[in-house]
């Protein structure tokens, strides 16, 4: 971006505009604003208290592999949801609340106010914690579901006292004794 | 995944243009399949190393770059230093617990040459007999312990 460049049409306003943007490939320019994660341009962009430009689904998706230990991929600072800022570019969709794609971005913090009663009450508070414990919960959780369910799926359900129902009440029996061996074998494991 | 191989792409794309000196890797085998990478380095001058010639595989999952991707010196020359083991793996933080996604190929492949550029003593890491016989294939499943940094 030279400041000498003469634009006879001139570019009106700005006067660090390159005049043509054709004229100026992918350079150290560019790179300023990729995202540290995916080295594209950010995409929903935000930054963290440290500095560090991230799309926010890349951002988020770290966040995820590693919830008990959220650093900042650049300098390792720490790093929350809660703290970082979503950039706004002129150019930027504003007509879509970005907050509504997934994962949602979080909110300008000026949006917010102090108490946090936001969209989602009581998730604010030991976001690690909850996470962790929830991914690991999940899948037995799901074991249960389907134990409970095992009759409800079937289109004719067989009459209660026939040999067919007592098997299947056996089999749901089954099903729900694994899951409780599992859950076991998972809190002493 | 497609954001892994656009990742890897544009790593390729960068080393290529600006490679650090003693790195360098084929692009030709690397564009015929994206996820495993043999670069070559050579030992820096000045170094217990000079003048050797290593090479490194990587290996990349398909949750690269969240995902360390998997590292090992392959090759006739793999070095002899405190923290590689003779089967090639390597006990360095930053490929497994330390990992992080800003880190790249090129970051990966500085920090071994600095690793190796470091030592005073060329020698096998004290259980190295132990490890080799033991330890998976894949060097991301070894629980490491890296008791001394300043080798
Ligand atoms: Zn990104
Ligand atoms: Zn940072």
């Amino acid at each position: 971006m030279s400041s000498t460049t003469q634009t006879p049409e001139g570019a009106e306003g700005g006067c660090d505009v390159p005049p043509n943007k054709s004229e100026t490939p992918e350079n150290e320019d560019s790179t300023f604003y990729e995202c540290n994660i995916c080295l594209d341009t950010a995409k929903d962009a935000v930054v963290s208290m440290c500095g560090h430009l991230f799309c926010w689904p890349c951002l988020h998706q770290w966040l995820e592999t590693r919830p008990n230990r959220k650093l900042c991929p650049v300098c390792k600072a720490g790093i929350d949801k809660d703290k970082v800022i979503p950039i706004y570019g002129r150019g930027s969709t504003d007509k879509t609340d970005p907050r509504e794609k997934l994962p949602p971005r979080p909110p300008g913090q000026r949006a917010e106010p102090e108490n946090n009663g936001g969209a989602f009450p009581g998730f604010g508070l030991g976001d690690g914690g909850f996470q962790m414990s929830f991914g690991i919960g999940a899948f037995p959780f799901g074991i249960f579901a389907s134990a409970f369910n095992f009759n409800d799926g079937r289109p004719a359900p067989a009459a209660p006292g026939s040999p067919h129902h007592t098997e299947e009440q056996f089999l749901s029996k089954v099903f729900l004794w694994v899951a409780v061996l599992f859950m076991f074998w998972l809190l002493i494991a | 995944m497609a954001s892994m191989e656009k990742r890897l792409q544009k790593e390729l794309t960068a080393l290529m243009k600006d490679p650090p000196t003693g790195v360098k890797v084929d692009a030709e085998s690397i564009y015929k399949n994206l996820s495993e990478w043999i670069v070559d380095l050579d030992g820096a001058p000045g170094t217990l190393y000079a003048g050797e010639s290593l090479q490194l595989l990587f290996k990349f999952g398909s949750r690269y770059p969240f995902d360390s991707p998997q590292v090992m010196f392959v090759g006739p020359n793999i070095p002899v230093h405190p923290h590689v083991y003779s089967n090639g793996h390597i006990c360095l933080s930053i490929l497994t617990e330390d990992w992080s996604p800003a880190l790249s190929v090129q970051a990966v492949c500085l920090s071994i040459v600095s690793m190796l550029s470091s030592c005073t003593e060329k020698k096998r890491p004290p259980d190295n007999a132990f490890y080799i016989k033991t330890c998976s294939k894949n060097p991301k499943k070894t629980r490491w312990w890296y008791h001394d940094d300043n080798v």
